[in-house]
């Protein structure tokens, strides 16, 4: 019975602690241009989680990774502007990932 | 032809109150509040009656705007500002306008947007009105310091997220006089019922919605026990919400101060 009690309790903890931030999580991710040809990503969620740790891809415009980087503590990953078009993916978790494309990214 | 000044006098009276049930509002108005990304800014600051699209007064120089980051860094854009005429329904008044570069705002995150104007001096009633005002934006919908008070002698405080709430729903928010909330303080809400024309520094002709009765110009209410308001948003568009005469400053130049406390709230309609 105790144990029983102790999984009701769990699970309510569980759902109460994972469940509103599960529908509330939603991954925001912009980038722009820096001076010295410096490309500078942020990163974060909808509901104020931390993007820190995540990865985020840069591609050419055939699906090839050219650069791979964790978001740093401030949020953001910088990285030097590729000489052909690219794109750069944030990845957020499962259903949350981001593409930007270079054309989109802009001062 | 003997009734006409009958008639005269029953207008006249009728635009006189009409007139004393509006409200002076601090407006900062931007376009919109929730950028799905950074783009370059335009904002103005009209001291008017939002409501009927004017009477607008003179603002003198504002004495403090300030940009607050997602990360708090405070950016000083006084010196941004510049000076308009601004055209509303039926004069012209000095007001401000400021341009801000997308750079300026493209961290993700909430805005913040503070002013403090210059007392203005309501000659018929013989004191000064000063309206700190406050404007929350957000990018790319990161949350934010939506919520913090920022320090102001007279605050809003938002008790929801100002820039993401649907036509009809409910609106909460705290007054707060030196940090502290202000039980039972006077609040007025206003509509801004016409659309700002940016070019040209001016009100929109048409106005959204008319008012059955003068009294629905500005909702008056008070604040609960605890300082906190409660409000409809049943339009789409902007609205002001103002806690009067909280400061702890009560003159200014030998005359009776009310220092005012405003913030702007953006409803949208559910497409």
């Amino acid at each position: 019975m105790k144990l029983k009690q102790f999984q009701r309790c769990a699970l309510l903890a569980t759902t109460l602690l994972c469940g509103p931030a599960a529908l509330a999580h939603g991954p925001a991710f912009d980038c722009y241009l820096e001076r010295e040809g410096q490309v500078k990503c942020v990163a974060g969620f909808t509901d104020g989680s931390s993007a820190v740790g995540r990865k985020i891809l840069v591609r050419d415009l055939g699906g090839k990774v050219l650069l791979e980087g964790d978001v740093g503590p401030d949020s953001s990953f910088g990285f030097q502007v590729p000489q052909d078009p690219y794109s750069v993916t944030f990845l957020g978790g499962e259903g949350h990932e981001v593409t930007l494309q270079s054309a989109d990214i802009t001062p | 032809m003997t009734y006409k000044p009958l008639l005269h006098a029953v207008a006249a009276t009728t635009m006189c109150l009409a007139g004393s049930a509006q409200a002076h509002f601090q407006l900062l108005y931007i376009d919109d509040t929730a950028l799905p990304r950074a783009h370059p800014l335009e904002l103005a600051a009209v001291f008017t009656h939002p409501f009927s699209g004017g009477p607008t007064m003179a603002m003198g120089a504002p004495r403090m705007f300030t940009h607050i980051d997602p990360h708090g860094e405070r950016t000083d854009l006084l010196k941004a500002l510049r000076p308009v005429q601004w055209q509303s329904r039926d004069n012209q008044a000095s007001a401000y306008r400021l341009s801000l570069p997308r750079e300026a705002v493209r961290t993700l995150g909430d805005h913040t947007f503070l002013l403090e104007p210059e007392p203005y001096l309501e000659a018929e009633e013989g004191l000064y009105i000063q309206q700190f005002t406050k404007l929350v934006i957000n990018v790319g919908g990161v949350p934010g310091n939506w919520s913090e008070p920022q320090g102001l002698p007279v605050e809003i405080q938002p008790l929801g997220k100002p820039y993401a709430n649907w036509t009809g729903g409910v609106f909460r928010a705290r007054v707060l006089a030196d940090g502290k909330p202000v039980p039972f303080a006077k609040v007025e809400v206003e509509y801004l019922n016409n659309d700002l024309d940016l070019q040209r520094n001016a009100f929109g002709a048409n106005a959204h919605v008319r008012a059955p009765q003068a009294s629905f110009n500005v909702q008056s209410l008070y604040a609960d026990d605890l300082g906190i308001v409660t409000l409809g948003l049943p339009h789409a568009g902007w609205w002001g919400i103002a806690a009067l005469d909280i400061g702890s400053t009560k003159t200014y130049n030998g005359k009776t101060l009310s220092q005012d406390a405003v913030l702007w709230v953006q409803a949208t309609d559910m497409k």
